[in-house]
């Protein structure tokens, strides 16, 4: 009955909060939160539950089911506190806005629509909460007009490309087996050929990599990310598009299984090993990519395509190590790049919009809570150790070298360099160096909009300091997959061939910190100056705009801007191109004008009599 | 024992770090026929600049100065120093590879709030030049790993001291070889000391820093250059069983070092990046294959 109660008061909620918004807007505000803060409350209290019950019979003749294991209970957490916080971000980013009762149905309904896809038990159910959460997620990234307009139709038609691929797969799957539910498909599919499982696999991998932003597919997410409000942007790229990973763990997983899935083909040219390749090639090139946006969101949009590679890379390469890194992968890919997002949209709300890299800089002055965020999330994204972003690289890269995938290491190593550098420009050009005149009465980030970045910022250190705790729950999703169990401690892991311990780390780190703090203090004290009053080699320091940020690596992006062109994404658009020409080809033709098709019928039988009469075959 | 080696080790590290320093100084000096200062300057230098005001831009100007030289600290306990390595069982390489990023990343945000574009030019540099010499030295690394089958440093060493140093095995002598093209460009030495150009953006990251900042500063710079040599002597010269031969197998490394330092003009940041991104990572590239190839 639980699982029912979850969605109904996801559902419930988004279309009641429409109504109260019609009534009041404090109203529908208070009902809001309350409504997307009960859901993880409620997901939580439901841990350790495996479930499953039928609550629709008579669809096609087929039952509906809803289930809960460990792996949906851990997506939909994730899913739920990420839609909470970002909900509480917008109660200031969206306030004056026109059409904010229809944008707070959007959010509830896009948190709702995932909820269920991740709590369905068969591929009817599944499919329905795809479809509302493809298309609600529509229109929240078109909710800005303009250029969101273009970016949320290339989204949606991708969209429906991976749906007509998932549908085939699903039909397929009911004319062989008769069922759609995953428990049953899981037991008779292991039966089949290794080639009807390929073909399958190909389908879903359209049907999921598209949502997953998987290289070739990634091309509709860095528009759509850019173009969409802050707070969604944080839900898109945090857990929406790792909907698709969800969809990949459970059908590679859940119900094709470990041994068949390993199975398929040999050597190089098995599904799995191609499969990790195109995890390397979706970290190294989007990251590289990221270096030379100017735009703040698009940046951190092309690390979220980044940052995918790392997961599919993870869970591809089919060791436990593996599964784990990428999975713990997903859930702290979630925490820094919503928290990254977020911070980008409280600039945007003081700043009046302003996402240039190029006109910003400074703010740390004026926005230290949000700078804080900004470095935490950067610190994630990166890996650095204390992060949780480190854990889940760490035990990825492991598996690889002892693997001997020393090629796949690289790529997943030098992603992690070409990160540096663009959150290094990300942070510098925003938050450090010269204020510019403008910006000198900034105010703080409203309190609606600090604490969600202080929350995500915290979960990043915990993660990241005691990463036994989620790496338990990962465990038991691993053995779930039957795959080995490994020995999970709190501070990490711990084998023969090399142990992980965060808690060493940062006691030495802290250690270190505090020794060379202390030999700091010893030495004179420092008069603080302004940031007028710095070094310019006697010359005066000019006060509006004396901020290194145009072009920040320009030399490197001279010598690799020739190799980085995104020759998909033209493609497509050539593709696109030359649709609408044959779209307005046939329009020459079907003019819609009632007399040129009397024209064309007598034209019709005009030939048909005079090929009578010339040949007479009839 | 354990608690002996995690408070001797970053006290080797910073004096025979700051030793070196001085050293390069008195080399160089008598190559250009000077007489130079003594060896104890760099000690000397500390102790005046601790003792001299200094100004301060703000919050993150302070922290990242001490979360850089901090991260190194932690570092040298990673490494093993003969056979002082306290905490390698904590994480292995890759530990150590990330912890490489506090230095550089702690100056990179402390130079940021300074506000002043000569420090962001040095840093952009500081960042290329990484990536740079990254490549090749990723694909070292990996050699390393995949050829001895392990992600521990200490392993690594302990087989050297079995099987002889890797730089005068086949096929690790491959890497070995690329590990000392990027060696100059990991110190920070010329042809690559374009970070810090004097000359051109006035010392680059550090223009801000004075008095104990600037102290910091060089204490971090020794720091960084016993590691990047202390790598090198672990991974191709077999380590060593005390931290003595260790300290004297660094010693010939540094000076070979700085004899190239001599010599050399300075490289522009293009020059140096395709440089780095073209023979040494081809060279390493191949060892890596070299050893695939070989292993197994």
């Amino acid at each position: 009955m639980s699982i029912e109660l979850v969605l109904i008061i996801a559902f419930g909620g988004a279309f009641l909060t429409y109504f109260f918004g019609k009534i009041s807007y404090k109203l529908r505000d208070v009902f809001t939160v309350l409504v997307s803060c009960v859901l993880p409350v409620l997901i939580a209290y439901l841990y350790g539950k495996d479930l499953e019950n039928t609550f629709y019979v008579g669809f096609l003749g087929l039952p509906l089911l809803l289930r809960l294991n460990t792996l949906s209970w851990f997506f939909a957490l994730t899913v739920s506190a990420v839609g909470a916080l970002s909900i509480i971000f917008s109660l200031s980013y969206i306030r004056g806005r026109e059409r904010t009762d229809f944008y707070y149905l959007m959010m509830l309904l896009v948190n709702a629509g995932m909820l269920g896809i991740v709590l369905s038990g068969d591929f009817v159910t599944f499919y329905i909460f795809w479809e509302i959460m493809s298309w609600s997620a529509f229109l929240l990234i078109s909710y800005n007009r303009g250029p969101a307009l273009a970016a949320g139709m290339k989204y949606i038609v991708m969209s429906i490309v991976g749906s007509i691929g998932m549908i085939i797969g699903i039909l397929s799957l009911y004319t062989r087996f008769g069922t759609l539910i995953f428990s049953e498909l899981a037991v008779v599919i292991a039966s089949s050929s290794p080639g009807y499982i390929l073909s399958l696999l190909l389908l879903f991998f359209v049907a999921f990599g598209i949502k997953n932003a998987v290289w070739p597919f990634h091309t509709w997410l860095p528009p759509a990310h850019s173009e969409a409000p802050s707070p969604f942007s944080a839900v898109l790229s945090g857990v929406l598009v790792r909907m698709g990973m969800y969809g990949f763990l459970l059908f590679f997983y859940g119900i094709v299984g470990l041994k068949s899935f390993l199975g398929l083909g040999r050597g190089l040219l098995s599904f799995h090993y191609i499969l990790a390749w195109i995890g390397a090639i979706n970290i190294v090139i989007p990251t590289f990519i990221a270096m030379l946006q100017n735009d703040s969101k698009r940046l951190l949009a092309w690390h979220g395509v980044g940052q995918g590679g790392y997961m599919v890379l993870g869970t591809a390469i089919g060791t436990p190590l593996g599964l784990i890194g990428g999975t713990f992968h997903i859930v702290n890919h979630t925490s820094y790049i919503a928290l990254l997002f977020l911070v980008v949209g409280a600039v945007e709300y003081r700043t009046n919009g302003v996402r240039d890299l190029n006109s910003l800089g400074g703010l740390i002055k004026r926005m230290p809570i949000t700078f804080i965020g900004a470095l935490v999330g950067a610190c994630g994204l990166i890996g650095v150790p204390l992060t949780n972003g480190f854990v889940s690289k760490w035990l990825i890269y492991k598996t690889l070298i002892l693997e001997r995938y020393p090629f796949l290491a690289f790529a997943a190593f030098i992603g992690s360099w070409g990160t540096i550098l663009s959150l290094y420009k990300f942070l510098h050009n925003m938050f450090l160096g010269q204020l510019p005149e403008k910006y000198k009465d900034l105010k703080k980030a409203p309190f609606t909009m600090q604490l969600p970045i202080l929350v995500f910022s915290l979960v990043i250190i915990v993660f990241g300091i005691i990463p036994g705790i989620p790496l338990k729950i990962i465990n038991t999703i691993g053995t779930s997959f039957r795959f080995e169990s490994l020995q999970i401690t709190i501070w990490g892991i711990a084998s023969e061939t090399g142990t992980l311990n965060t808690i060493n780390i940062f006691v030495a780190i802290v250690a270190a910190c505090i020794i060379v703090w202390l030999v700091s203090k010893a030495g004179k004290r420092s008069i603080p100056v302004n940031q007028a009053d710095s070094y310019a080699a006697g010359a005066s320091v000019p006060a509006d705009k004396y901020h290194y940020t145009v072009d920040f690596y320009n030399p490197l992006y001279r010598m690799i801007t020739p190799f980085l062109r995104d020759f998909v994404d033209e493609f497509y658009m050539k593709l696109a191109q030359w649709t609408r020409g044959l779209g307005n080809g046939v329009r020459r033709v079907y003019t819609g004008d009632v007399g040129n098709y009397v024209i064309y019928i007598l034209l019709f039988l005009a030939l048909l009599i005079f090929v009578q009469v010339k040949w007479s075959i009839w | 024992m354990k608690i002996a080696q995690i408070i001797l080790s970053p006290i080797i590290a910073f004096v025979v770090g700051m030793f070196f320093l001085g050293l390069a100084r008195k080399i160089i000096a008598r190559i250009h026929w000077r007489y130079g200062p003594p060896l104890t300057q760099p000690f000397i230098d500390i102790i005046k600049l601790f003792n001299q005001t200094s100004v301060s831009h703000g919050g993150l100007f302070n922290l990242g100065i001490i979360l850089s030289l901090s991260g190194s600290i932690v570092l040298v306990l990673f490494l093993p120093i003969g056979n002082f390595h306290p905490l390698s069982g904590s994480g292995g390489m890759l530990v150590i590879l990330y912890l490489m990023l506090f230095g550089p990343l702690g100056i990179a945000l402390s130079g940021g709030e300074a506000a002043n574009p000569n420090t962001s030019i040095g840093i952009s540099r500081k960042l290329i030049l990484a990536l740079g010499y990254e490549a090749p030295l990723l694909f070292i690394l990996l050699a390393a790993m995949i050829h001895n089958n392990t992600i521990s440093i200490v392993e690594i060493v302990r087989a050297q001291q079995e099987a002889g140093w890797a730089l005068l095995t086949f096929p690790m002598v491959v890497p070995g070889i690329a590990y000392l093209l990027i060696l100059p460009a990991i110190l920070g030495k010329r042809p690559f000391e374009l970070v810090g150009a004097a000359q051109e953006i006035s010392s680059g990251p550090m223009v801000e820093f004075g008095g104990k900042r600037l102290a910091m500063v060089n204490i971090q710079h020794a720091f960084s250059m016993f590691i990047g040599i202390a790598l090198f002597v672990n991974l191709f010269l077999g380590g060593s069983s005390n931290p003595g031969f260790f300290i004297i197998k660094m010693l010939v490394v540094f000076i070979v070092e700085v004899l190239i330092n001599a010599v050399f003009p300075r490289m522009r940041i293009e020059q140096a990046f395709r440089y780095l991104w073209r023979w040494p990572t081809l060279v390493s590239f191949a060892g890596l294959v070299l050893v695939m190839i070989m292993g197994r």
